[in-house]
């Protein structure tokens, strides 16, 4: 079960990892941002995001395997996308069957923008720990505190959150298996007898969960802890130039699509002011 | 001046329903004291009172010169008195060890250089400074219960409360934490334990045994264990060592009452 | 029935090579109707791998050895799995953790429900009440309250029971005292041997307590990196030095005390049970000086 975990963490040292959290998150938008803005010379503008992804990979010594691994977990969903274009899209001329030359495009693009959307993803939590993915944005949020929004709060849930994940599968796997050597059937029937046959994991996980909730409430108290108040921080994120190469490679990326998708306008501003 | 003083503390979760009554103890610079008794004898109650988890309904916890019953001293008392708990994995925060090492001196808002050097303390304090950047997940349960330990060293505490630490642990993670107990106690480090297991017990300066709430027996390994009918009444036996010599006395080979297995063993040879 | 295990093999995520970690390798093991069978050895050397094999938790790969249980073959792809795990019971450690019914009756009945769903609703409230009994708590008192206000040493018994229900031959227990006061404790060793003569017909024990392995199994098998080093009885393992060292394995107490009686000259020959090693001591003092 645990080979699930969608692009856990891959310790390394390396440029990217080096990064401070914030711009990582930040550019990963933006690059996802910039995927989403492609619209005309698709070719040019994907070959662009991946060239980019690319880059961040080797800079990042992550194993392209393990990059390509998170594709794997969602192939389902592309191929879901991409039928769904193929079979229902009309507009166009049918080429075979029912599909249509634009819906085979479309189909095209949105495997392509699933795909760089998740190499990107999963290329952002492989080089930054959790911690520090839940510094990170803490740190991007920071400016709500202004609107009294609950920043450290909303942070310390999601790094214990994504702590207790792992911890949850195992005990989620501990529990079916003892229901099953008591005969419990989880593998036939239909769907109701499928979703009443997991009464008997639920429960006691849930119990479970608030037992260790209790605990780690109790452990966190006898640490003394007593929320945002008066709290320093080990790790401090620094903004170097690391950090602002990776701004100014994503920026490049964006003006760049932005000016492929303004092509024609452009040529034609530039016929119009060699006319003039 | 004892590091810790009990005086007189009772404790109820419900009303007419008393959990602890009248408990009296104190705790010395690097003593090492055991609490036993059976499942629900209110040891883990007590062990919360220690540290301000719970508050005293009647009777004053004393450490290092701050009561219980001062509001604002809460994080003095949780400072001095550190509490680790059964299960490792419910007591970490953080996915890096030396993140979760991190917090408690964190919380304390201690600057970040000096945050560094408590997590280093920590760590070298457990044996475990290898593992700083390592993941919890990955680490067995002595290890995982050895920096839920450095967790609680890093806040530097007088006395480490061990509510049922190890009884989750293989007989390894048993022997790693006995060790790092043995060190903490060098470096003066008060320990309280709370243990089902008799031969860990055997090993304190102090026993308390708990009963319904109450201090029913205290004393030396040796005062508590030589009351071998009353401990049974409350649920509780000799340890292994004990149960030999006690046998072997039975059919007249007289080793007296000892409890451990050093004990025993000298008082064989004794007779060879 | 009798468990013939020959040489099974397991390799966890065997499909990717990289994360692929061999838990047993070349496994074989005889287990007899109507014995106590410990099987022992430090965290991760592949205990707990190999004994859920044996109800069918984790099947048998392709080509990695067989199991076979008195009539039923594991490697068979027709083994009918639920008709093995009823014959085969399974109690996990800290088994009160997965009760989940509304009360005690309902809990115990889970397992018997699924297993034997043709009993009449007279039939089970018979075998409900006869597993909790056997466990020592009053059925009539606790057969409506709910598992979740129970103490934990009645939480543990009525786990049990709820295994118990299906009428197991064999019985699994992985760490069976773990969690339990030193009474609570002696308690469910002596329900386990009280099982052991009108219940269940074999026990298994995966545990780390070497004391409960040299008082209560007639034999047991030592794993170490998913291998099998040695079977033999209490008294054949821990007399085995290089064993002891090369496994890691602590010594029971009455091991560890006739390995000094040897040192000085005095032996001391017993099964290693306590009463057994006291009335040899006992025996080997009196004839010699005192």
């Amino acid at each position: 079960m645990r080979d699930l975990s969608f692009g856990s963490y891959f310790p390394a040292i390396s440029f990217v990892h080096k990064m401070d959290a914030r711009a990582k998150i930040l550019i990963a938008v933006a690059y996802m941002v910039a995927v989403f803005l492609v619209t005309a010379f698709h070719f040019l503008g994907f070959g662009a995001c991946l060239l980019f992804v690319l880059i961040a990979t080797i800079a990042a010594k992550v194993p392209f395997k393990l990059v390509l691994k998170s594709i794997k977990t969602i192939i389902f969903f592309v191929v879901f996308s991409a039928v769904l274009q193929l079979f229902f899209n009309k507009s166009g001329t049918v080429v075979f069957w029912v599909i249509t030359d634009v819906g085979l495009l479309n189909a095209g693009f949105i495997i392509a923008r699933i795909i760089l959307i998740v190499l990107g993803a999963s290329l952002l939590t492989l080089t930054t720990s959790p911690v520090e993915l839940a510094d990170g944005i803490e740190g991007i949020l920071y400016p709500l505190k202004w609107i009294k929004f609950p920043v450290h709060e909303f942070a310390l849930i999601m790094s214990i959150a994504l702590r207790f994940i792992p911890t949850l599968i195992d005990e989620t796997d501990r529990i079916i298996k003892a229901q099953k050597a008591r005969g419990a059937d989880f593998e036939s029937g239909n769907i109701f007898k499928r979703a009443k046959a997991l009464i008997p994991v639920l429960i006691p996980l849930l119990i479970s969960s608030f037992r260790r909730a209790d605990e780690l409430a109790d452990a966190m108290d006898s640490r003394c802890y007593a929320g945002s108040k008066n709290r320093t921080k080990y790790k401090k994120m620094h903004f170097t130039l690391r950090d602002l190469l990776g701004v100014i490679l994503v920026a490049g990326l964006i003006v760049g699509i932005v000016f492929l998708n303004n092509f024609y306008l452009l040529s034609e501003l530039a016929t119009i002011a060699g006319a003039l | 001046m004892s590091l810790l003083e009990v005086k007189n503390v009772s404790f109820s979760y419900e009303k007419n329903k008393t959990t602890i009554k009248g408990v009296s103890f104190s705790v010395e610079k690097g003593e090492f004291v055991a609490i036993i008794g059976h499942n629900g004898s209110g040891k883990s109650t007590l062990a919360k009172l220690l540290n301000g988890l719970l508050k005293p309904s009647g009777g004053e916890i004393i450490v290092g010169g701050y009561s219980s019953k001062d509001k604002s001293a809460l994080f003095e008392i949780r400072k001095r008195v550190g509490m680790v708990f059964q299960n490792p994995d419910n007591q970490l925060i953080a996915s890096i060890v030396e993140d979760d090492i991190a917090f408690g001196p964190e919380n304390l808002g201690i600057p970040r250089e000096e945050i560094g050097e408590r997590i280093d303390f920590a760590l070298r304090s457990v044996g475990m400074e290898k593992f700083r950047k390592a993941s919890p997940e990955r680490l067995s349960g002595g290890q995982k219960q050895r920096i839920a330990i450095a967790g609680v060293l890093a806040l530097k505490p007088h006395i480490l409360v061990l509510d049922e630490s190890t009884a989750m642990l293989d007989p390894q993670g048993r022997k790693e934490i006995a060790e790092v107990v043995d060190d903490l106690r060098k470096q003066g480090v008060a320990v309280i334990a709370i243990t089902h297991y008799m031969d860990e017990a055997v090993k304190a300066d102090k026993i308390l045994v708990l009963d319904r709430g109450e201090i029913a027996i205290s004393g030396t390994p040796k005062e508590v264990f030589s009351q071998k009918e009353r401990l049974g009444e409350l649920g509780l036996e000799l340890p292994l060592a004990g149960i030999i010599a006690e046998k072997l006395c039975a059919r007249g080979v007289n080793v007296g009452g000892v409890v451990s297995e050093t004990e025993l063993t000298e008082a064989l040879w004794k007779l060879l | 029935m009798e468990i013939i295990v020959k040489d099974l093999t397991f390799t966890y995520s065997k499909k990717t090579k990289s994360l692929a970690f061999r838990a047993l390798s070349g496994v074989s093991l005889n287990v007899k109707e109507g014995e106590i069978f410990g099987i022992i050895g430090k965290t991760g050397s592949g205990k707990s791998t190999f004994v859920q094999h044996l109800n069918g938790l984790i099947k048998v790969q392709k080509d990695s050895g067989s199991i076979i249980i008195g009539d039923f073959d594991l490697t068979d792809k027709k083994c009918d799995y639920k008709l093995l795990r009823a014959k085969v019971g399974m109690m996990f450690q800290y088994p009160e953790h997965q009760l989940f019914a509304e009360t005690v009756y309902d809990d115990v009945a889970f397992a018997l429900k699924n297993f034997a769903p043709d009993l009449t609703e007279k039939e089970i409230e018979s075998r409900v009440r006869e597993a909790v009994t056997i466990t020592g708590l009053n059925y009539d008192l606790i057969k409506e309250k709910s598992p979740f206000d129970l103490s934990g040493g009645q939480r543990r018994r009525v786990a049990i029971a709820g295994v118990l229900v299906a009428k197991p031959e064999i019985l699994i227990l992985d760490e069976p005292a773990a969690g339990l006061d030193p009474k609570g404790k002696r308690e469910f060793l002596e329900l386990l041997l009280r099982l052991k003569n009108d219940f269940v017909k074999t026990i298994i024990i995966v545990s780390h307590d070497m004391n409960l392995v040299a008082e209560y199994c007639t034999r047991a098998a030592v794993f170490m990196g998913g291998e099998i080093l040695a079977t033999g009885t209490p008294k054949e393992i821990f007399s085995d030095e290089m064993l002891i060292e090369k496994s890691g394995l602590d010594l029971p107490l009455t091991a560890s005390l006739t390995e000094k009686f040897k040192v000085k000259g005095v032996a001391v020959d017993s099964d290693l049970t306590v009463d057994g090693f006291v009335e040899s001591l006992c025996r080997a003092l009196k004839g010699g000086k005192i």
